[in-house]
């Protein structure tokens, strides 16, 4: 292939890639084509061909810098977010697939509704340490820790949490401050201990845990190993259900129950651990209505 | 363990499935939607929902819900999605990917895209994985896109070479398609709904 050939095959390649939106691609080939324009100079049009090839060159990199300037998440139609938190609730439970969809709009980056959503859930109750600790992570997205704070601020006053939620909520804004290294002064909980709680330091390297097996120490079904699948997780507290129909792991499964043999299954690992029953709720409506969602908080290792 | 979006209404005798086509960036899965969307009118029962940017790159995900009718006394409906495929987007994958019933992989047919699509294959591996699916067990279908680039001049890799580097060990079935002008779209999504369908049937029993 002569020189000349070779330059039009790499002009045709150059502005294919740049018509399918390969810019990196598109570039590497144009830039391909000026050296070697440049290296003959007895090319009739040469001077035209640079230039021209240059200017590619400048589309080639405006249009790349455009997709870098361009919001990652732009603020969607309030259709479209509602379908996204419909697509993406995908639990049974009515309080867990409405957690999840708040969620879903948290990772979409449609923060201010996902706001509204975790605020719905903390009026009503459902989970509501993981919907207070969602909201501030989405002030801290797309706001300010300003914001995050206040809010903090307000739940102290308001006394709308326990001591003990409030201390935990306190621990879990300090450490993704340090995280990100964000100096700020977060209130103190009057009361509560000054020690840090251990369960929230590495909440975001918890595994994705997908079933839990444990023995039970105590009651009828003493002894007896039992396995759940995982239906919900968020940081180190994972939500099973257990079908109606076994009254006797019902029963035996109240808030406060330490687990002490805990085993998770991950894809990656099975880990062993420990963790106590953290919340017990009956599901009143839908297909499976009558079983319970338990609340199992993994402690840290 | 196995997860399952499909959802099977044994009273009304439905089941809802989902479908995801997975690939690199640029790989033409939003094309192979509109195409189904346009030429499949009688089966879609909404509009396709479509978040782009200005530059024409999948943001978040492409939605396309179809009725497939009866098969064997059970109302089939399925959800048909993209995820976007630049590398920067991984959790908007893996959150459009949790609870999927079927994978269509729509790789690149350029040479210039070698490696985003091997790239690509090892990204799905692995955010199957971390829902505890496997790559080589759930129903899964390769199509090799813009066949119609072959012949105009454009370093494109031969189908063969595309099945070693993509498809030695998966041995799945694959189509040669230009998503563009339609070809070998319904065939791929035709093989991937009856994996799909076959897997579930299997799994729920739902044709008892």
């Amino acid at each position: 292939m002569s020189d000349k050939e070779h330059i039009k095959s790499l002009i045709r390649e150059a502005e294919l890639y740049r018509s399918q939106g390969l810019l990196e691609a598109s570039m590497e080939r144009y830039q391909e084509i000026l050296q070697l324009v440049q290296k003959h100079e007895r090319f009739s049009k040469r001077k035209k061909l640079i230039d021209a090839v240059r200017n590619r060159i400048r589309t080639v990199e405006e249009n790349l810098a455009k997709i870098e300037r361009e919001t990652e998440q732009p603020e969607l139609p309030e259709d479209v977010q509602n379908l996204i938190q419909r697509l993406f609730s995908f639990s049974r439970n009515e309080d867990t697939a409405a957690m999840e969809g708040a969620i879903a709009l948290a990772k979409f980056g449609q923060y201010e509704k996902a706001v509204t959503e975790f605020e719905k859930l903390l009026k009503q109750g459902t989970l509501p340490l993981e919907a207070a600790k969602n909201i501030l992570r989405c002030h801290l997205n797309f706001s300010s820790p300003k914001v995050a704070i206040g809010q903090f601020e307000r739940w102290v006053s308001q006394k709308e949490f326990s001591k003990g939620d409030l201390k935990y909520l306190r621990d879990f804004l300090e450490d993704i401050f340090e995280k990100r290294d964000i100096k700020a002064d977060l209130p103190e909980v009057p009361g509560a201990p000054h020690e840090r709680a251990r369960t929230e330091k590495r909440e975001e390297e918890v595994l994705d845990i997908s079933s839990v097996g444990f023995q039970l120490q105590s009651g009828p079904l003493m002894g007896k190993r039992v396995e759940l699948q995982v239906s919900f997780q968020s940081g180190n507290t994972i939500s099973v259900v257990i079908p109606a129909r076994r009254k006797d792991l019902i029963d035996a499964f109240e808030p406060g129950l330490r687990l002490p043999d805990l085993q998770c299954y991950s894809l990656i690992a099975i880990f062993n651990g420990a963790g106590r029953v953290s919340g017990k709720t009956m599901i009143t409506s839908g297909p499976r209505q009558g079983d319970y969602t338990f609340d199992i908080t993994i402690d840290e290792a | 363990m196995v997860n399952f979006m499909a959802v099977f209404n044994a009273r009304d005798r439905i089941i809802e499935c989902k479908i995801v086509y997975y690939g690199p960036g640029r790989g033409g899965k939003t094309t192979n939607l509109e195409y189904i969307f346009k030429a499949g009118k009688q089966y879609t029962t909404s509009d396709m929902v479509s978040i782009n940017t200005k530059g024409d790159r999948t943001l978040f995900f492409d939605f396309l819900p179809m009725g497939l009718g009866k098969i064997r006394g059970c109302d089939v409906r399925v959800q048909l999605y993209t995820v976007p495929g630049q590398p920067k987007y991984n959790s908007t994958r893996k959150l459009v990917l949790k609870n999927v019933d079927g994978v269509v992989f729509v790789a690149d047919s350029l040479e210039v895209r070698r490696k985003a699509n091997a790239l690509s294959l090892k990204n799905l591996q692995q955010n199957l994985a971390a829902q505890n699916m496997d790559i080589f067990k759930i129903p899964l279908v390769m199509q090799y896109n813009k066949r119609d680039l072959d012949g105009q001049l454009i370093p494109i890799m031969p189908v063969e070479v595309m099945e070693r580097d993509l498809n030695s060990q998966l041995k799945v079935p694959s189509f040669q398609a230009s998503a563009l002008k339609g070809t070998g779209v319904r065939d791929t999504l035709k093989k991937c709904l009856v994996l799909t369908l076959r897997h579930l049937q299997r799994e729920l029993e739902w044709t008892r």
